[in-house]
């Protein structure tokens, strides 16, 4: 805590916290809002009641197996994803940073898109259970950021390098991944492509769980790689000189943030631009203080997430358009925005 | 300079950057068949003024004649044959060979639909032959040093066969040795067959030793310009350059040569 | 000074450029009749000559005349149309890993066809076709124009706002399609890449469209050569920059355009042909865009007699062959700059 009263003075450290509090309360109302909208519209009230458990059944068969579910697995990628862009703009000190322009999203399909062409039996049906998934993901996640890595070279500490490497190896991921939907049986085509473009329609609460099981020890192992994020701003020289063996830390730093990635990919599908703009605009909003930045990205990333998913729901019902269309139509054009500003990147 | 007719005549030439203004109503005569050189601080204006010279900018106002026309009646190639320019860090493709990089100052030479004619290659040939790269011209210009790389860059523009040739810091990134070889050349060039040079240069002892006419620019605007016996005085550079200099005359070309001692005094109380 | 060496001695064994052309011409010849030969069934020459010049109506002249040809025709004509569109993409963007795809022109395009064909109610081959040439253009523009006012075309800026600019299409593709399942599967025809199952109309539709963006880009190949060069040295041999540069986006759009209406995306043709073409012919454009045209259609014509092949009896896209041949030559590419 003490680099964010370096960071920031006491009066803007108390600004700051208000700003996470007002995050925190638009986050909870979005939640609800979540629960409440959808086929059928649900009171506050109602829902309310069905989560401290009451209701009647058929409210709760809506608001515990049809739209927490989706609620939830939206926040947790989303914030696992926003996580993951954090500390991969940090650490890179480039803004224009994310799972996705690194391969680490098109590298996890590719790893799930292997996943269900190896493991899928005639019936349409995995041979193996689903919390295999997420290994498969991390695999390939892992495996496209490794050959980012490994493929930059000696200067892997030049952003822009890292940068277009992780452009062309997602472009072979991508390559690579239409190879196998199209070379695959249809039947699971089918259902990988619904699933690649982002979708949290037909989750449950068991792969909720596996989820959510992989992420805690990962997310621990980042939040204590984290309090070394502040001396990481400096070159390798500097902060070798402070004490911190920048190029093992960057690859730490790096590794696990594909690992956060994956898994929430592995179950939501590739969102697009979640983890590019989930840290940039928590930057806006409580600017550089890193426990803030930290908790405003994780909390923005599953607004956004249960946002786009909500917005198909209530827009596009009956129809099943991917969360993962919505979060690209306003990612794009924000991280074209963000390319237009002249000073703030030297591409 | 009065008894020689001035090849181009700048005039009012006044250019905004947004709401900053480069350069401020700039008139300026360059003299037939010499060697002109612009000198003054970073930031002065000196290499946009050349590229206003060759009608590169946008928006700028004033007028430049060459032989009495304006240039703005001139079509673009028209003018690249008669103005070739220099820029201040021209690039090309790394995997382009010399020959190929030459050949490119023929383009304002052909029409549409013209064939390469014999013209073309004599005038390629000769300013390779010139510029001392034809034993490079199947080199790629990614594998050239420094020195090599801006010959061939000047047989380019030489291969345009304008009468004036600007030049924008061509010595920059070069060492001792290869600045006085490029600048030798320049003034081979103009000595030889008359051509009239324009260049921006950095090194005030460089501008002083190569110029017939040396101009000093200062905020947007021409603060002075003669020969260099004239310009290097202890004021002048106290002036335009803030520099506290001494000026002793270069035993060897009779030139002047400045030897700064340190910043301008006006300019250091200022900054205190 | 070794590398050096090395260099000038590639050169001295280069072939004439005539030679150079003539193996060109003949590769291609034989790979087109591979094309028609080759596949699923295997007809002889005697078959294929009787099919096309002397059609008994046998069940073999209906197979060869007409689903054969129109690939063999489609193929080289898109591959030669997306080869010298990436030749101009690669000498307007100064960047050698740009192409129609990683600019997003590929996608645009698509998106183009999605729109007229959902939201406008445009049925004709030719409309469709339109509609692709524009969607090429106006990314083309809207590319340029963002990485421009980014501050400079850097390589990295141009490519992240051209693959941003893909992934957006495809997400607008992917909403259309979703709203509206009756046209997916008339429409899944643009969106993969691939020349099986094309009528022939769409070759006689697309081969004008070529022809005229090939003329633009041939006028412009002197203008085209100087703007390989900075742009103030470029202004500062009397090219007109902003005059090249829309003429030269309006021949990429008609040629990648064509391409697509004629064969859909297939990946990163624009991006592999042009680096063949400058190792053969050198960097004037005169002769880097035939040799890029019929390197090409050499190319995507062998590529899809591969994708006959690849999975047999099956037949693979041959986007995806395309796809995965492009994306190593894309890591190749940067990894040749980084040394």
């Amino acid at each position: 805590m003490s680099t964010l009263a370096i960071a920031a003075p006491a009066g803007r450290r108390l600004g700051i916290s208000a700003i996470v509090l007002i995050i925190l309360a638009l986050f909870v109302l979005l939640v609800l809002a979540g629960i409440a909208f959808g086929s059928t519209w649900l009171p506050l009230e109602k829902v309310a009641r069905v989560i401290l458990g009451g209701g009647e059944k058929t409210e709760k068969l809506v608001v515990w197996q049809l739209r927490m579910p989706r609620v939830a697995a939206a926040g947790i990628a989303g914030a696992a994803i926003a996580f993951s862009g954090y500390l991969l703009q940090r650490i890179t000190r480039n803004e224009l940073a994310s799972p996705g322009v690194l391969g680490v999203v098109d590298g996890a399909a590719l790893g799930v898109v292997l996943f269900l062409a190896i493991f899928s039996n005639e019936s349409n049906a995995l041979t193996v259970p689903v919390a295999w998934q997420p290994l498969a993901a991390a695999i390939g996640a892992l495996t496209a950021i490794s050959l980012v890595f490994i493929l930059s070279g000696r200067q892997s500490s030049s952003a822009i390098r890292l940068l277009l490497f992780g452009i062309a190896i997602a472009a072979v991921a991508k390559a690579l991944t239409t190879v196998f939907m199209l070379v695959g049986p249809i039947y699971q085509a089918a259902q990988a492509a619904r699933w690649l473009a982002g979708a949290v329609n037909a989750i449950s609460w068991s792969e909720i769980q596996i989820m959510a099981l992989c992420l805690v020890p990962t997310v621990i192992v980042a939040a204590w790689l984290a309090k070394d994020l502040p001396p990481a701003d400096l070159d390798d020289v500097s902060s070798r000189s402070i004490g911190l063996n920048l190029p093992v830390y960057r690859i730490a730093v790096f590794f696990v943030a594909a690992v956060l990635t994956s898994i929430a990919v592995a179950f939501v599908g590739g969102v697009g631009f979640l983890g590019l703009i989930a840290p940039h605009l928590a930057r806006l909003l409580v600017g550089r203080a890193r426990f803030a930045g930290i908790v405003a990205s994780c909390l923005l990333g599953a607004m956004m997430l249960i946002g786009a998913d909500l917005l198909v729901r209530v827009a596009f019902t009956p129809l099943e358009v991917p969360a993962g269309t919505v979060t690209a139509i306003v990612g794009a054009p924000y991280f074209l925005f963000l390319l237009m500003r002249k000073d703030k990147t030297n591409g | 300079m009065a008894d020689v007719p001035s090849r181009i005549e700048v005039r009012d030439l006044t250019l905004m950057y947004g709401h900053e203004t480069v350069l401020d109503a700039l008139s300026l005569p360059i003299p037939r068949g010499k060697v002109t050189v612009l000198a003054g601080p970073n930031g002065c204006g000196k290499s946009t003024l050349l590229r206003a010279i060759r009608r590169l900018h946008t928006g700028q106002k004033g007028q430049i004649f060459l032989d009495a026309v304006d240039i703005a009646s001139l079509g673009a190639k028209e003018l690249a044959r008669q103005i070739g320019l220099l820029a201040q860090n021209p690039s090309a493709p790394p995997d382009m060979t010399v020959e190929e990089l030459v050949r490119l100052g023929r383009y304002p030479h052909q029409a549409m639909l013209q064939p390469w004619s014999e013209k073309d290659g004599v005038a390629v040939n000769r300013a390779m032959a010139g510029t001392g790269v034809t034993g490079l011209k199947t080199r790629r210009i990614g594998s050239l040093s420094g020195g090599q790389l801006q010959r061939a860059w000047i047989a380019m523009v030489l291969a345009q066969e304008t009468d004036v040739i600007c030049l924008d810091e061509p010595v920059n990134h070069l060492d001792m040795a290869h600045q006085l070889d490029c600048l030798d050349l320049v003034s081979q060039l103009n000595r030889e067959d008359g051509r009239t040079i324009v260049l921006v240069l950095h090194d005030l002892n460089l501008a002083a030793r190569y110029a017939d006419q040396l101009v000093f620019v200062h905020e947007g605007r021409v603060r002075a310009l003669g020969q260099p016996e004239e310009l290097m005085k202890p004021e002048l550079l106290a002036e335009v350059f803030e520099v506290d200099a001494a000026i002793m005359t270069d035993p060897v070309h009779g030139r002047p040569i400045c030897i700064p001692r340190g910043r301008a005094r006006a300019a250091v109380q200022e900054r205190a | 000074m070794a590398s050096t060496l090395v260099m000038s001695e590639a050169q001295g064994w280069r072939f004439g450029r005539p030679q150079i052309y003539a193996g060109l011409v003949v590769l291609l010849a034989l790979s087109m009749l591979m094309s028609l030969t080759l596949g699923y069934k295997i007809y002889s020459l005697d078959q294929v000559w009787m099919a096309l010049f002397a059609h008994d109506g046998s069940e073999t002249a209906v197979v060869i005349a007409g689903l054969r040809l129109p690939r063999a025709l489609i193929a080289p004509l898109a591959g030669a149309a997306l080869g010298m569109a990436g030749v101009m993409v690669q000498t307007l963007s100064r960047n050698r890993i740009a192409s129609p795809d990683t600019l997003g022109l590929n996608a645009g395009a698509s998106l183009a066809v999605v729109v007229a064909s959902i939201l406008l109610g445009v049925q004709s081959l030719a409309g469709l076709s339109l509609a692709a040439a524009f969607g090429a253009f106006v990314t083309a523009i809207v590319v340029f124009g963002v990485a421009a006012s980014a501050g400079g075309l850097s390589p990295l800026k141009i490519v992240l706002v051209g693959v941003t600019f893909a992934s957006l299409s495809h997400a607008f593709v992917e909403v259309l399609l979703t709203s509206n399942e009756a046209q997916l599967q008339q429409l899944l025809f643009w969106l993969s890449g691939a020349f099986v199952d094309r009528p022939i109309a769409l070759f006689y539709n697309g081969l004008p469209v070529v022809v005229v963006g090939t003329v633009i880009g041939l006028s412009l190949s002197r203008a085209l050569d100087a703007l390989q060069a900075d742009d103030s040295t470029a202004a500062g041999l009397g090219v007109p920059l902003a005059a090249v540069r829309g003429l030269a986006f309006v021949a990429v759009a008609l040629l990648t355009g064509a391409a697509v209406s004629m064969a859909g995306p297939v990946a990163f043709v624009g991006l592999v042909v042009p680096h063949a073409a400058r190792r053969l012919v050198g960097l004037r454009h005169i002769h880097q865009l035939p040799a890029a045209a019929l390197f090409g259609a050499v190319y995507t014509t062998l590529a899809d007699v591969a994708a006959r092949f690849v999975i047999y009896p099956v037949e693979a896209p041959v986007g995806a062959i395309t796809a995965v041949v492009g994306a190593i030559v894309l890591l190749v590419l940067l990894m040749r700059r980084a040394a």
